[in-house]
């Protein structure tokens, strides 16, 4: 009957180029020039960030893209021992912080990395700040971290 | 209204390594239900499997599993979500007059044969999400469980707490994957950090798994059991995607599908009215959070609730008396589970777990990050 379990080992591997829309592209040239970009909503004013190109509530195209403040409040985080790599969960080198930033002037939050001394000084309701990469390309990491004001 | 009922239940043993294939699990929970119910694949109108083309590693995958169930040359579809939204469609297409009777299936080999944060990682907005990999499931739920605990003082010992609530529980439930008998805060406490506060205890048991059942229309279903269970309420709703977007604690999704299934089953204070609930959680820490957003236990209240053994065997609303997900969290198939262990609940068949003189259950199943899709039933005996 039944001896050892056979496994065949199939690889899934497709590379896929996704446009990522014109409210990303705008978010990301506006890293670009080091500035926050958010949508509003034409019906219920509710700001944005990234810009969506719709919002879900009202189904109503967010057109209206407005430059955010760069400072905002840490409203959540979570301390990452882990990274998720490939579906493999695995020890990071040190521990990093993940935080939800509400940016003055934005009604949703944005997930960021939070850099403070150390791990233990961050502080759920501690003004932030967007720290910029000393040269930007747009792209996603032009906005570096976040950091206590 | 025409009714629906639940007129049959099964699933599998969960292990993390099935000795046998998807194909012949689904096959050997099938032909037992049907042999415990004493029909055949004739007496079933419609087939509806829960599974995913990601968790399955194949396209269009029900190609392989359609003939194991017996929806051989049969009226059938796939549902590429949790097996209680394959419930939902069953419901509805009985409710069409079309059919009277539907088999629901669920299944995945979650336990061995893929990871599931890579299944996980797949459905994150490939333009903005994935490229960043910060958020995932288990940052998404960290965030939630962080904001859920410091705004209502839920410190991590009651987290620990009401893990090893899960686990005992688990631990009596024949069918439960994971088997930690000397669960303890303890050990909760000294388990591997993965993002504060959530830790390797508190994450759901990825198993190998299945779970069936047969729905009937109400004038089919005394021809099928003496104990039918009713779906009385259904709900299911989804919120915007993007964590940022949302309330992680007010769970508008998960508040409004309760609601809706609260007001179609005629009830009016939850809290009083349900006997047990059994909820789709992937990490134990959801627990307060949903049963919150469903008006089962009193917004912040979780710190109390697990304090006086609320949610526990006994208490005014056990919560996931089987263990839940943490026990067994067989992807596709774990919100199906709720159904049926609600269901063996209410037909007085839920064994060592059994609640004296549940009536009405609340039964819940999640999709996405951060729960961002959520379908409730109210079901009564």
């Amino acid at each position: 009957m039944a001896g050892e379990i056979v496994k065949t080992s199939v690889p899934i591997t497709f590379m896929y180029k996704n446009r990522v829309g014109r409210s990303l592209e705008t978010y990301i040239n506006g890293l670009k020039g080091k500035k926050i970009v958010g949508a509003k909503c034409p019906r219920c004013k509710k700001v944005y960030v990234p810009p969506r190109t719709v919002c879900g509530k009202c189904h109503k195209l967010l057109d209206n893209i407005i430059e955010l403040d760069q400072q905002g409040v840490l409203k959540s985080f979570t301390v990452a021992y882990v990274n998720i790599i490939n579906g493999e969960i695995k020890d990071t080198q040190e521990p990093y912080v993940i935080g939800l930033i509400k940016l003055k002037g934005a009604s949703s939050l944005l997930s960021a990395v939070i850099k403070a001394s150390s791990p233990g000084a961050v502080k759920t309701g501690m003004k932030v700040r967007a720290v910029w990469k000393d040269t930007t390309r747009g792209d996603y990491n032009d906005l570096a971290y976040f950091e206590p004001v | 209204m025409e009714k629906v009922a639940l007129v049959g239940y099964k699933q599998t043993k969960h292990t993390f390594e099935s000795p046998v294939a998807r194909e012949r699990i689904i096959y050997e929970l099938v032909k037992s239900l049907y042999k415990d119910m004493g029909i055949t694949k004739d007496d079933i109108d419609t087939f509806i499997l829960a599974s995913n083309d990601f968790t399955d590693g194949r396209t269009i995958s029900e190609v392989f599993t359609v003939p194991r169930i017996g929806a051989y040359m049969k009226d059938e579809t796939k549902v590429e979500a949790d097996g209680l939204n394959a419930a939902l469609y069953a419901y509805m297409r009985i409710l069409s007059g079309l059919y009277n009777t539907a088999l629901v299936i669920g299944f995945s080999m979650s336990g061995s044969e893929f990871r599931v944060p890579l299944t996980q990682a797949y459905t994150m907005d490939p333009a903005y999400e994935r490229p960043r990999a910060l958020i995932n499931y288990y940052s998404a739920a960290a965030l939630q469980a962080g904001a859920y605990m410091k705004k209502y003082r839920f410190t991590e010992e009651d987290l620990a707490a009401l893990t090893v609530k899960n686990l005992e529980n688990a631990n009596n439930n024949p069918y439960s994957a994971r088997k930690e008998p000397d669960a303890s805060v303890d050990k909760v406490l000294g388990s591997k950090l993965l993002y504060t506060p959530i830790r390797q205890a508190h994450v759901s048991a990825y198993a190998d798994g299945a779970c069936a059942v047969v729905l009937s229309s109400k004038k089919m279903a005394r021809k099928f059991t003496d104990k039918p269970v009713w779906i009385d309420g259904v709900g299911h709703l989804m919120d915007t995607y993007y964590i940022g977007d949302r309330d992680l604690l007010k769970m508008d999704s998960l508040a409004g599908a309760a609601k809706k299934a609260y007001k179609m089953a005629g009830i009016k204070n939850p809290r009083k009215e349900i006997d047990l609930a059994e909820l789709h959680t992937n990490f134990a820490s959801e627990e307060p959070v949903f049963t919150e957003a469903m008006g089962l236990f009193k917004p912040g209240s979780a710190k109390d609730v697990v304090k006086n053994g609320e949610s526990r065997i006994g208490g005014s609303i056990p919560v996931n008396p089987s263990g839940g997900p943490l026990g067994a969290n067989p992807v596709n198939a774990t919100g199906l589970i709720r159904l049926a262990e609600a269901s063996a609940q209410l037909r007085k068949e839920a064994g060592k777990n059994q609640i004296k003189g549940a009536k009405t259950a609340v039964v819940h199943a999640q999709d996405g990050p951060g729960a961002q899709s959520n379908t409730v039933f109210v079901i009564r005996r």
